[in-house]
């Protein structure tokens, strides 16, 4: 993986001004993620993590390893039904990214001719991904969310 | 016509055979697999495949509720059960209907006639069918009355059994209360229902059964019989059309009984009504029907150029029939050898396991029915069928002697397979002369001549 350390500096620096949470760039063989917020809940940047300062938080990741996207474990759909990030709708959702599970922590509902299942997070950590949303048919075994160890 | 999606709830073979069935017809389909069948023949070829749970059946293929939602969700318009599975639950037939699905098969009352086997009997014998000498019981004591009256050997099943399991033959009248004990508790344990059927056994008997297809417009044809004597424990092996141990009367006295059932019933879809022939007295005993699509269905399709799958879903989709009792001209022979990872020296013990070649010969007049390709994985979890070998001739003997080919110049490596004793039976003179009963092959491995 080649990556310019100058370019992605200032794509921080641009980012540093605008509204958002996470940045997400991925091009050919090159992605990484770029995360703002209430990190201290969060992970702690991963070592190889380039941190300009202040508060973003850059991650350079090669496509063979994309730190958020395959490190960490997979929290899979335990049957076939449709995907709900929420109890009800209107309600906040179970979980977002950057919030801390444990094993019990319900992370979705998957729903089965109007029986509905919830579904734990199995693991201890961060919720780095969501894969589904709301409404999609998950298969059985199908990744759901994306849990990064905690430091 | 409008465009269909059908939503294919089986695996193996006939999951790609119904795949085949609507790419022909110009509909879509989705299959529906288990974890452990992701990477099967007919998950490439259906238009979209889902995952619907775990290895195991109840958790993938015999769940309700997640093949219900899984064609629901992918915007299917009927769901193609195959058999097996789900293919006979009046409760799912029941629930495609509540969830807008189109069921192809029979009505959920039929099902619920035809799924018991005491209400199976009953109807029969209301149309006119006769049924074998035997009943229900519910007590020990009643089943030694019943016996006496109908006369050993007698056959222990339990009432709401089916596919051979838990019958027993008894010979002698002290055998009967230990087999009728264990017959009652495993019928209570496997059905919630201890009630035992018996049934006189008849010694020289051939398994007969006749092709019905009937439509929603009050219209039943029969498309001829096949015999499927040759059986191991109940379990078919070598099914042919037509059957040579019938006469021309007794033919059509057998195709009279599987219509007036159909008739009677107002038949909807494809079934098979079986029957045991006795060829000494040429009594025709009515057994059951099934009511889905068969495993032997292509030896019928061979000798009567019907595609049986097409003609199912177009009536369950409200067509009439295209043809009608005088269209349907019976041409030859054909016979279906089940090939299976089955190990003739193991006592025909499950082999599963990776195949590493798998070369059917290219033969005119050999149809080979299969979801094998070389490198799959023959799974643990499922029936042991591998392929069916089709072979077609002007004649029996004819079609014999295509199986010899078609068994001995098949090229299969991995799992061990029945086809060393396939190879015998199509060769043995019991069989040329087709003077085998259904007990035949477990005498022949009882004697230790075969496998």
């Amino acid at each position: 993986m080649t990556i310019d350390l100058e370019v992605l500096a200032a794509v921080v620096r641009l980012l540093k001004e605008a509204e958002f949470s996470e940045f997400r760039y991925a091009k050919g063989d090159v992605s990484f993620v770029v995360r703002r917020g209430d990190v201290s809940e969060g992970p702690t940047p991963p070592p190889s993590t380039i941190a300009p300062a202040p508060a973003p938080v850059a991650a350079p990741v090669s496509p063979s390893a994309p730190v958020v996207e395959t490190d960490g474990a997979k929290v899979r759909a335990p049957l076939l039904g449709t995907f709900y990030s929420r109890p009800k709708p209107g309600e906040a959702v179970f979980v977002k990214i950057g919030d801390r599970v444990e094993p019990d922590t319900v992370v979705c509902i998957v729903e089965v001719m109007k029986l509905m299942n919830s579904v734990s997070a199995g693991v201890r950590g961060v919720v780095a991904a969501i894969h589904a949303r709301d409404g999609d048919l998950v298969e059985f075994g199908q990744a759901l969310f994306t849990v990064v160890e905690a430091a | 016509m409008t465009a269909r999606r059908i939503y294919v709830a089986n695996r193996g073979e006939i999951a790609l055979r119904i795949v085949e069935a609507c790419e022909r017809l110009g509909y879509e389909t989705v299959l529906g697999v288990s974890a452990a069948d992701r990477e099967t023949l007919a998950a490439r070829r259906a238009t979209r495949t889902v995952v619907l749970g775990a290895a195991r059946s109840q958790e993938s293929y015999l769940n309700q509720q997640a093949v219900i939602h899984a064609a629901v969700s992918t915007g299917c318009d009927a769901v193609h059960p195959g058999y097996g599975f789900l293919s006979e639950k009046a409760s799912f037939a029941r629930a495609c209907a509540e969830n807008g699905l189109i069921f192809i098969g029979p009505t959920p009352e039929q099902l619920e006639t035809l799924g018991d086997k005491l209400s199976a009997r009953a109807f029969a014998q209301s149309v006119g069918v006769p049924v074998s000498p035997g009943g229900p019981t519910e007590t020990l004591e009643q089943a030694l009355a019943l016996a006496d009256r109908i006369g050993f050997p007698i056959l222990v099943k339990a009432a709401n059994g089916g596919g051979g399991r838990g019958m027993k033959l008894v010979n002698r009248a002290e055998d009967l209360a230990p087999a009728w004990q264990v017959a009652s508790s495993e019928a209570a344990a496997a059905f919630g229902d201890g009630t035992v059927f018996l049934e006189r056994f008849v010694a020289a008997a051939k398994h007969i059964e006749v092709q019905i297809l009937g439509d929603s417009h009050g219209h039943c044809v029969h498309l001829g019989e096949r015999e499927c004597t040759l059986q191991f424990r109940y379990q078919k092996i070598l099914e042919e059309a037509p059957s040579t141990a019938l006469n021309a009367e007794d033919r059509l006295r057998l195709h009279a009984y599987a219509l007036k059932i159909g008739k009677g019933l107002g038949y909807q879809g494809l079934g098979t009504v079986e029957f045991l022939y006795d060829v000494q007295t040429r009594d025709i005993c009515f057994l059951e029907v099934n009511p889905r699509v068969q495993v032997e269905h292509p030896v019928t399709e061979s000798v009567t150029g019907v595609d049986l799958v097409r003609e199912q879903i177009l009536v369950a989709f409200g067509a009439a029939l295209s043809f009608r009792q005088e269209d349907i001209v019976l041409k030859g022979h054909a016979i279906e050898l089940r090939l299976t990872a089955q190990d003739p020296a193991q006592g025909l013990r499950p082999s599963p396991g990776r195949l590493r070649r798998w070369r059917p010969a290219p033969l005119g007049g050999v149809r080979v029915d299969s979801h094998l390709y070389e490198g799959y994985l023959f799974p643990p979890y499922y029936d042991a069928l591998m392929a069916k070998l089709i072979v077609s001739g002007a004649d029996r003997s004819a079609a014999l002697a295509l199986a010899v080919s078609a068994l001995s110049r098949l090229e299969v490596e991995g799992p061990a397979t029945n086809r060393d004793l396939l190879v015998k039976l199509v060769n043995h003179p019991d069989v040329a002369a087709n003077s085998i009963t259904t007990r035949w092959l477990e005498e022949k491995f009882d004697e230790g001549s075969l496998p």
